[in-house]
This record gives structure tokens, C-alpha cells and sequence, in this order.
């Protein structure tokens, strides 16, 4: 393997990190919003929801951007790669998100809730000050979960030729006709990305501890 | 008390689902362009749809991030040629053919080997090279030594392709000498089936006699190359069914290299053979 062969894996790495990037940062407020959706029982809104989240967590990931990518332009909706593939992540993870907030807003207790509206705070005031504190705490683990199973899906983004990771350890070792040592760099550059995140992860299970502790 | 509180909630929350809604049928709209044309749209438009694979040595690979190979090398003479401009996406074999006769490309620019089946969704371009099957076996493996000897023995393949297609063809001719194919094994792409026969896995593998003989000069070390296991085979380019504007056109641009003498420069290089007799159309048989 070449220097090139290794900057290639890199630049792999950073549409690995990006895209998942990206599904992330819209899968999860989408995913906050179907949930709230559902736990609000809004009308229409809500058991639109529970089919889309049943339709989505039944369908792979690979099918889904398969059909978004050759049937969007067969009704004349044009399409590229990345996008394809943003709208399948985000499609796929809001809808597994939605259950993970949901979880946490069902064992919210609303009483809070009823005592927050008591003494006069408004719907927005209170989903900021007491609800979304308390759940994101629950909800948390759960979440860096959810993204965690979404940086090591990117590899099916190949299929419509985005070039992650592992597509760009396939590519060389289609050239070179020696597969393993691009795959062993691929191996190794996945472990720090989710490290990374499981680090965020605890940083901010700690500075909520620190927050409760000075309250 | 609380039917009231959610009430007002689910007005934040209708705001919530249209912009949710707005969100999800914006991203597309940032997105290209698409649709299976005639030659006539294409040149209106003013460009051609094309797509590439990246894993397919010695036709289309990728080496230092950029596309090259035989099939790469032509697409750039084809820019100079055509009188209009040329998109390139580079995709895997799994949706290349599909992407063709759903018409998000409008040419496959690959070495689709022509066979009956394909030509039902898709028409070909005149064959760009000879992809009579061979097998590949371990270097030094002295119980295959002539095609009679895969009687039984366990053969890997691309899932999906003409060559797992044709396998059959080699069953008759190991029938009559009284054996049998044994276990077929398919694998997404290539490089994991030449890994696996290196690893044992497998006793052979069956691909184009251009594909193993670039495999072997490589890895002289590793593979040997057999005998044939098929009759005549071409690859060509793949356009949709009944677009033969198109298809005449791309014709027109590989006769004027063949008759430049650039195809037989551009096979020489690639494939370490020119093809000088191959046919202007092929009828397959299987």
C-alpha cells in the first residue's frame, strides 16, 4: 500500500464522518419531533408517525436508498449520490431515534409537567426548562447507541458510489489485488471515530452530574 | 387539566410536523439532475449521463483517488468526441446495470458481457473486447491441470453476473465426460473470490480470460491460468432497451477508434492482447 492508498482511506474517513455527521445532527431533532408528535397524540400528525417509524425500522437501510436513488428520477425527481444517501441516514435513524425519545418522554412524570404549567410557565418555557433536560439524560445512552450503529452502517452508502471507508479500502485492494491491508487500515480508523463519540457521550453525562451537584 | 396542556402542545406540534414534512422534500431539491433520454434530449441538454465501475481491473479501477483503465481511458477520448459534455458517476457493479434501465444513466461505460437475459432490459454497444471464461487456480495446485479435473471441485464466482450465468455450459461439457460442477460459491465483487481461492476456500475461479490474465501477471506468485470454459463471450457497453439513437452513436465513436488504430493501442496496454476480429454486433446464445 501507498501513501496515496492511505489518503485514500482518509478521505474515506472524513465522507464516513461527515455523512454520519449529517445524519446525525438531522436524524435526532427530527427524531425529538415525531416523538413529541406521538406522546402529544397530535392529531393526524401522530398515527402518521407510528406508520412511518414502523414502515422505516422494517425496511434496510441498503433497499431504501436503493429505491430512493433509481426510483426518485423514474417520477422526475432528480437525484444525486450524496444526497441519496443523506435522505436515506436521515430517513432511517429519525425513525429509530423517535423511539428513544419516546422512551424517555413516556417515563417523563407529569406531574412536573402539571406543576410547571401551575405556576404559569408557557408550552415552550416548559418543554425547554423541564422536559428536554430530564430527557436528554435519558434518553442519551440510547442515542449515542443509535449513532454509533449509524457511523458503521456508511459502508452501504457504496452501493450508489459514495466512497466511505470501506469502499475506499475496497477500491484499493480491487487494484492491488492485496484486499487485507487496506482492510486493516479501515479497521483501525473506525475505532477512534466511535471512541469519540462514546467520549462525548461520558463528558456530558459528566458535566450533568457536576450541574445536579452545584444545584 | 392535562387534555387542555396537550392541546396547546399539539399546536407547537402541528408547526413541528409541517416543517419536519418541508425538511424531508427540500433535500432533493438540492440535489442534480436524472432522466433515460434519446440522443436528441442528450444533445439539448447538453450532456450524457455516464457510469463507471471502480473495483473492475483492468477495465475501470481507481488508483491514487483518480479513475483509470481501459474503459476510463476511452470516456476520455469520448469527451473530446461527443458534441456535448460528459457526467461520469462512478457506482459498484450492484447498480450499474439497474441504473441503465431505470434511466438514472444513460450508459453503462463498463464491460457487460452481452448474454439473453440482459439483452431483455438493455441493448449493447459493438463487444470492446474478448471475455471468453477461463479459469484461475492456486499456482501449484497439481490436481487441476485441464478442465476435466474441476469435475467436483468448488468454484467461486461474482454473484449476479453472466459468468455464474454460464456455468451451466461448463456443467455439459464436465457431463459428458462424466463428472459434474461442484459447489458454486458467489461473492459481491472479484477480489474476494480471488482472496478466497488463495485462501482454500475455493479450488478455482471462473472469469473473462482478460480479468485472470491481468490477475496472473500480477500475482504470478499466487494463480495460474487455466483452459476456456465457455464458448465465444463479449462484454460491451450497456444502454437502455430501445434507446438505438444512442447506441448508434456510441458505435459510430468505437468504430472510428478501431479504424484509428487507438482501440487496439488502448487493448495492447490494458489487456496485453488487441482484438482485432471482433464482431460489430453479437447475437448471444446463452
Amino acid at each position: 500500500m501507498s501513501g496515496g492508498d492511505i489518503a485514500a482511506i482518509l478521505g474515506g474517513a472524513v465522507v464516513t464522518v461527515t455523512l454520519s455527521l449529517i445524519g446525525i445532527l438531522i436524524g435526532l431533532p427530527i427524531g425529538l419531533g415525531f416523538a413529541l408528535l406521538r406522546w402529544a397524540n397530535a392529531p393526524i400528525a401522530a398515527p402518521t408517525v407510528t406508520v412511518y417509524v414502523s414502515i422505516l425500522r422494517a425496511t434496510p437501510l441498503v433497499t431504501l436508498l436503493l429505491l430512493l436513488f433509481f426510483a426518485l428520477p423514474n417520477i422526475g425527481v432528480p437525484i444525486n449520490p450524496i444526497s441519496a444517501a443523506i435522505i436515506a441516514l436521515v430517513m432511517n435513524t429519525s425513525a429509530f431515534n423517535c423511539e428513544v425519545w419516546r422512551a424517555a418522554l413516556m417515563s417523563f412524570p407529569k406531574d412536573q409537567y402539571e406543576a410547571a404549567q401551575s405556576v404559569g410557565m408557557g408550552a415552550s418555557l416548559r418543554f425547554r426548562r423541564i422536559v428536554l433536560p430530564q430527557i436528554v439524560r435519558v434518553s442519551l445512552p440510547g442515542l449515542v447507541n443509535e449513532m454509533s450503529l449509524l457511523i458503521k452502517v456508511t459502508p452501504v452508502l457504496a452501493v450508489v458510489g459514495v466512497v466511505d471507508i470501506t469502499r475506499a479500502a475496497v477500491r484499493i485492494g480491487a487494484e492491488t489485488y492485496e484486499p487485507l491491508p487496506p482492510f486493516l487500515v479501515a479497521v483501525s480508523i473506525y475505532a477512534p471515530i466511535v471512541f469519540a463519540l462514546v467520549s462525548l457521550q461520558r463528558w456530558i453525562e459528566r458535566r450533568q452530574v457536576a450541574a445536579e451537584a452545584a444545584a | 387539566m392535562t387534555t387542555s396542556s396537550l392541546a396547546r402542545f399539539s399546536s407547537i406540534s402541528r408547526r413541528l410536523a409541517l416543517a419536519l414534512l418541508a425538511a424531508q422534500f427540500a433535500a432533493p431539491m438540492l440535489a442534480g439532475k436524472a432522466q433515460a433520454a434519446t440522443l436528441d434530449e442528450i444533445k439539448k441538454r447538453g450532456y450524457l449521463n455516464v457510469a463507471t465501475e471502480d473495483d473492475f481491473r483492468p477495465f475501470e479501477f481507481v488508483k491514487d483517488g483518480k479513475p483509470t483503465g481501459f474503459d476510463n481511458e476511452l470516456l476520455e477520448d469520448l469527451r473530446k468526441f461527443a458534441p456535448f459534455e460528459i457526467k461520469q458517476d462512478i457506482i459498484p457493479w450492484t447498480g450499474l446495470l439497474a441504473g441503465v434501465s431505470t434511466g438514472k444513466y444513460d450508459v453503462a461505460l463498463t464491460a457487460a458481457i452481452i448474454t439473453k437475459e440482459r439483452k431483455q432490459s438493455l441493448d449493447f454497444t459493438s463487444p470492446i473486447a474478448d471475455a471468453t471464461h477461463y479459469y484461475v487456480k492456486r499456482k501449484g495446485d497439481a490436481s487441476i491441470s485441464a478442465v476435466k479435473d474441476l469435475n467436483g471441485k468448488t468454484v467461486g464466482v461474482q454473484a449476479g453476473s453472466a459468468l455464474l450465468a454460464r456455468l451451466p455450459e461448463l456443467d455439459a461439457t464436465l457431463k459428458k465426460g462424466g463428472g459434474a460442477l461442484g459447489k458454486i460459491v458467489e461473492y459481491t465483487s472479484y477480489p474476494e473470490a480471488y482472496q478466497d481461492l488463495a485462501l482454500g476456500r475455493t479450488d478455482y475461479v471462473v472469469n473473462t480470460v482478460i480479468n485472470l490474465k491481468t490477475l496472473v501477471a500480477e500475482k504470478p506468485a499466487a494463480f495460474e491460468l487455466g483452459q476456456a470454459v465457455s464458448g465465444k463471450s463479449f462484454p460491451a457497453w450497456a444502454v437502455a432497451k430501445g434507446n438505438t439513437e444512442l447506441q448508434a452513436f456510441l458505435n459510430e465513436f468505437i468504430a472510428k477508434e478501431k479504424a484509428s488504430g487507438r482501440f487496439a493501442e488502448l487493448q495492447k496496454k490494458w489487456f496485453g492482447d488487441s482484438f482485432p476480429d471482433l464482431p460489430v454486433a453479437f447475437e448471444p446464445e446463452f
